[in-house]
């Protein structure tokens, strides 16, 4: 069937008759009308991932998931935008398999309100959905007041965050691509705990080898408020060895926050950036501000004081409000990194849990898990790997186990962990999209 | 007591003999398993990448598999770390889940 024919067949028949052929039967179908409806808001890793796992686990109810824009861009991958090794269309995913092949309602519109007492979203279209369960992954959002000087428009103009893919990660593209030769790239992370905590050491990591190509007397200057970073060991490991750092001609240098590396204030008509250590001026200024649970966490009351998402580990449910799951990067989980590997291992446990309780069996054991590779160089790539149990009411690492990259003289394992990465991301993507 | 009431109260306590002693609780092979997924395809069913499919994979190999990477019998690139993670229990439970699944590429069926 073509687009159009599908389209106009769709439009005439509704999207349930096209779904029931697919992979739940007609009869599920019927039997569904009546059942339990598990609406999902935001259609981002932990979301799509929520609305695919719970239909799997789940042949009976209802389920609708409510996104805000039409597709989604991983946040994976999209320094490699930056670097010309990839476009954001190759990062982008649409909500259509899981429509077709999940029978899952898609409305494309924003959330205005939700109503937990009557168990009902309001959406700007106006649509009125109630649930039975609502799941909800809202990402981040940035304290921009942290940092004096800095905020929303400044990121969109002069100094990008660049750490939600999409228009910013082109212009940090378009700003490396026009600095200076011998120019400086600031790159400031934030404080724990944010999304992505390799992202910023990655980032850092692909500019320098960029610029190694086409702009070899550039430096990268890493200002961070931390002491350690995830992967610091083998991550360093590899710029010594691809960089020269630590010689004093390596192309990257990194300020820990004893050294004075945090952050206080930005000028960007000057281009300074003030750090504890004194001022700094930069040709690229790549601000990534401290962090808070994304804004419909705050709409709807799902956020406490620290500014994340409390929930009952065991089950990712909301400690504020009933009959609400919070997934993703705004749920508080512990020993877990906020990395969409994560998000989707809450979704998984979400889909089982909703299982339980909707069918009447046992309460599920929960797992977890967790590994994000990330990039010191094209071919040179860093792992950090985890499984996860619930061990005194809070989510630890299953002692003994996981952990980061040994750092060895084999050269197979950077580059195998290369290879491993974009294995992964391939991978992961269908497991979350289709 | 007949001997048939005998015979079935010895099997009886065979069977809560067989139990550990303080067995931890462990999850459900499927969620274990779908946890995989991320990296080797949704119910362990990727056959095009590096990182090799596990579904329909027969129990014995799974878990010989993971056990070599667990003592240290087999270099891995990751999967040496994550192996010391799981009990032999929980190592058999995911084996007995991935064996089930079907042996082919996810996704490839018109219909599925």
């Amino acid at each position: 069937m073509s687009n159009v024919s599908r389209r106009a067949f769709i439009k005439a028949f509704g999207l349930a008759a096209v779904a029931g052929t697919g992979l739940f039967g007609a009869s599920a179908q019927a039997q569904r009308r009546a059942a339990a409806h598990v609406v999902i808001l935001g259609g981002g890793i932990g979301g799509s991932t929520a609305a695919k796992y719970t239909r799997i686990m789940n042949p009976d109810v209802r389920i609708t998931l409510i996104e805000q824009n039409a597709a989604y861009i991983t946040c994976p991958r999209s320094n490699e935008v930056i670097t010309g090794h990839f476009t954001l269309d190759d990062l982008t995913f649409d909500y259509e398999t899981i429509k077709s092949r999940f029978d899952v309602d898609v409305i494309i519109d924003r959330v205005v309100g939700v109503d937990p007492d009557r168990r009902e979203v309001r959406t700007q279209g106006g649509e009125r959905v109630s649930y039975d369960r609502l799941v909800v992954s809202p990402g981040i959002d940035f304290r921009y007041e942290e940092i004096e000087g800095y905020t929303a428009e400044v990121a969109e103009t002069r100094m990008p965050h660049a750490w939600k893919a999409g228009p910013q990660t082109l212009l940090l593209k378009r700003q490396l691509e026009a600095l200076p030769q011998g120019g400086t790239v600031l790159i400031a992370p934030p404080q724990n705990p944010f999304r992505c905590p390799p992202g910023p050491y990655e980032r850092s990591s692909l500019i320098t080898e960029w610029l190694a190509q086409h702009n070899p007397r550039a430096k990268v200057l890493i200002l961070d408020p931390k002491d350690r970073f995830t992967k610091d060991v083998p991550f360093k490991k590899g710029w010594e060895r691809l960089y020269g750092y630590g010689t004093e001609h390596s192309r990257i240098e990194w300020i820990s926050g004893s050294q004075g590396g945090r952050v206080l204030s930005v000028d960007p008509e000057r281009m300074t950036v003030e750090a504890e250590n004194g001022m700094h001026r930069a040709d690229l200024v790549n601000i990534i501000p401290p962090q808070k649970a994304g804004k419909l966490a705050f709409d709807i009351g799902l956020v406490d004081q620290t500014g994340w998402c409390p929930v009952d580990r065991a089950t990712f449910k909301s400690t504020q409000l009933d009959d609400i799951h919070v997934i993703g990067d705004s749920a508080v989980c512990d020993a877990m990194p906020k990395s969409g590997y994560s998000a989707n291992s809450h979704a998984k446990l979400v889909a089982h849990v909703i299982r339980a309780e909707l069918s009447g069996f046992d309460p599920v054991v929960p797992t977890w898990a967790n590994t994000c590779y990330s990039l010191v160089g094209s071919d040179y790539g860093v792992s950090i790997s985890d499984v996860f149990e619930l061990r005194d009411g809070l989510i630890q690492k299953v002692p003994d186990s996981g952990a980061v990259s040994p750092v060895t003289d084999n050269p197979a394992q950077p580059l195998l962990e290369s290879v491993y990465l974009k294995n992964w991301h391939r991978t992961f993507v269908k497991d979350v999209f289709s | 007591m007949t001997s048939r009431q005998y015979l079935g109260l010895s099997l009886v306590l065979a069977a809560l003999a067989l139990q550990p002693a303080a067995a931890r609780d462990i999850a459900s092979g499927e969620l274990l398993g779908q946890n995989c997924a991320a990296c080797h395809g949704t119910d362990g069913r990727e056959f095009n990448e590096a990182m090799p499919p596990l579904a329909g994979m027969e129990t014995e190999q799974f878990i010989r598999a993971m056990k070599d990477f667990r003592e240290g019998r087999r270099e891995g690139v990751v999967m040496d770390r994550i192996a010391r993670a799981y009990s032999d229990a929980e190592i058999e439970a995911m084996a007995a889940w991935f064996a089930s699944r079907p042996a082919t590429q996810y996704g490839s069926e018109e219909h599925e």
